[in-house]
């Protein structure tokens, strides 16, 4: 996910690093404001937690590749969209100039597509859902689907920025394989964004802030609603663009890809091909994408409420009260 | 990330930090900005960094050794991105991957330069003298000394965990495995909570001094 140089053509460089410097100098001047004693302290150990996660990559079995957790939502559910966003800037800053990974001139796009869509399009996801069901079963699930669709939504911010820079032509396969690509680093980031709030959640609630005792409360403002649903909107519309390409010759793109590298180098590669050449959805990449999608979601919120029911068993309550 | 690290000792060591950053910012510019096929103008900066290299007298073979592990995970990339290049056509796929390939590269041996020559908390220092927003600054900085406090207290967990399984590996267990990773954060939290707390009282104001002469304003 994090993209290294020379992938994108100096426009797109240019105006991602303008809004990327843009919507860091805003979350900066947020900052200030609620800028406290405390907060620094939780602002250094995020940033530190999610460095330290983000060198740990996950197979995506059966791809032949491997993803991790980004932690936009992870950051803002613990303190906020504007200071998650700037947490997100300080790891991807260390990783790119002590540790050489994301390019320097990247580094707007990474941040405009894990800080700003990340945590603060997260957060427009998670703060309605968490308000609807309420309480920290409300913050699991809303972080928990907040996560898989953040990550979606970075992914097809990914896919334009790649097709501002002249990829034009093969744009719908470029996005219908990042999307599928990333619902299975989206399913990841969910489970381990959920782990690990679930534990905060338990122990140190008081971490999290004031939504955590509140019931589900009703609607407060529905332009923040309205925000939400668009950002899940847009999610969506990802998941069915590959429909509106009008090749349908499937997964053509990685095709494409694995069969330049059959020529090459078949020793290599060829185990894992196979796993691509899935009988009757090799022409409906569509709908491999938009199944995934629907699919997704639902394990995502199964997931989220199965594991946010150890917050309404008796046990946890009356060990809770004692404290 | 060792807080003790050496530095190469080279004479570009003792320049002062914010040169280094804009120097090493330009040159990536640079380089990514060198249109395809301006191969004579490849070599040239490919030589610069040869002779960086030589004058900051980096580790070759940390230098290798990570190259090859950069080059891995962009290879990939690089790959996908050629194949859909609107210039294959007349430029070929293998010239453009190249291309791709040697820019990453380039950029890459800068970075690493700078990040050998360069004491890192003087590096996160160097940004803010450069006109990063300051609570970046200071995220940075205590992001900085919290991973040490995240992985010593890895270390203590793995231990603990070690001692009580008898060594036995049963990482299939998802549910312990779970667990973990949520109370490592917590620990690393509350522990670096102590730390802030202990910084407060021996009069932090916000500001990391440095013996570099320089506060970050």
């Amino acid at each position: 996910m994090h993209i290294p140089d020379g992938v994108f053509e100096s426009p797109v460089i240019v105006s991602t690093s303008v809004l990327g410097a843009l919507g860091l100098a805003y979350a900066c001047s947020r900052l200030g404001d609620q800028l406290r004693e405390r907060t620094i302290a939780l602002m250094g150990s995020t940033a530190a937690f999610i460095f330290a996660a983000q060198m740990v990559n996950f197979p995506l079995f059966p791809l032949p590749i491997s993803g991790h957790l980004l932690g936009g939502v992870l950051a803002a559910v613990l303190l906020g969209p504007w200071a998650g966003a700037g947490v997100i800037a300080a790891v991807l800053l260390v990783q790119c100039l002590l540790f050489q990974d994301g390019g320097l001139t990247a580094l707007g796009a990474n941040f405009l597509n894990m800080g700003l869509i990340g945590s603060v399009g997260g957060y427009a996801i998670y703060s309605p859902i968490q308000r609807a069901f309420g309480g920290r079963k409300g913050v699991l699930i809303g972080a928990m689907l907040a996560s898989w669709f953040a990550v979606i939504l970075a992914s097809g911010a990914f896919a334009i920025e790649l097709a501002a820079s002249g990829n034009r032509a093969d744009f719908f396969r470029v996005f219908g394989l990042i999307t599928l690509v990333h619902a299975g680093i989206g399913l990841g980031e969910a489970i381990i964004t959920g782990l690990v709030l679930r534990v905060i959640l338990q122990t140190r609630p008081d971490l999290i802030g004031d939504s955590v005792e509140s019931p589900a409360r009703g609607i407060k403002s529905w332009g923040k609603v309205a925000l939400g649903g668009f950002a899940v909107a847009a999610a969506v519309a990802i998941f069915l663009a590959p429909f509106a390409s009008s090749e349908k010759d499937g997964l053509e793109y990685v095709g494409t890809a694995m069969s330049f590298l059959n020529e090459e180098a078949p020793a290599v590669v060829a185990s894992p091909i196979p796993g691509y050449a899935m009988p009757g959805l090799q022409n409906y990449e569509g709908l491999a994408t938009a199944t995934a999608g629907l699919v997704g979601t639902a394990i995502v919120f199964l997931a989220g409420v199965s594991m946010a029911s150890v917050f309404t068993s008796t046990v946890t309550k009356v060990a809770l009260d004692e404290v | 990330m060792r807080s003790d690290r050496s530095i190469a000792s080279g004479p570009l060591a003792g320049v002062d930090v914010r040169i280094k950053l804009l120097v090493s910012f330009g040159y990536v510019l640079t380089v990514v900005a060198t249109p395809l096929g301006w191969w004579w103008f490849f070599a040239a900066e490919t030589s610069l960094l040869l002779l960086v290299f030589v004058l900051a007298r980096v580790s070759f073979r940390e230098l290798v050794g990570r190259w090859l592990g950069f080059l891995s995970l962009v290879a990939l990339m690089a790959l996908a991105v050629a194949v859909s290049h609107p210039l294959r056509p007349e430029i070929g796929l293998a010239s453009i991957w190249g291309t791709i390939l040697l820019k990453n590269s380039l950029a890459f041996g800068a970075l690493f330069t700078l990040s050998q020559i360069t004491q890192h908390h003087i590096l996160l220092h160097g940004l803010g003298r450069l006109g990063l927003p300051k609570p970046l600054v200071a995220t940075l900085q205590f992001m900085y000394r919290s991973v040490f406090i995240l992985r010593d207290e890895f270390d203590r967990m793995a231990k603990a965990r070690r001692s009580r399984s008898f060594g036995k590996k049963s990482w299939g267990d998802w549910s312990s495995l779970a667990g973990l990773l949520g109370r490592l954060f917590l620990r690393s939290y509350e522990r670096s909570e102590r730390v802030h707390a202990a910084m407060l009282a021996r009069g932090w104001d916000g500001t990391v001094r440095t013996l570099d002469g320089a506060d970050s304003r």
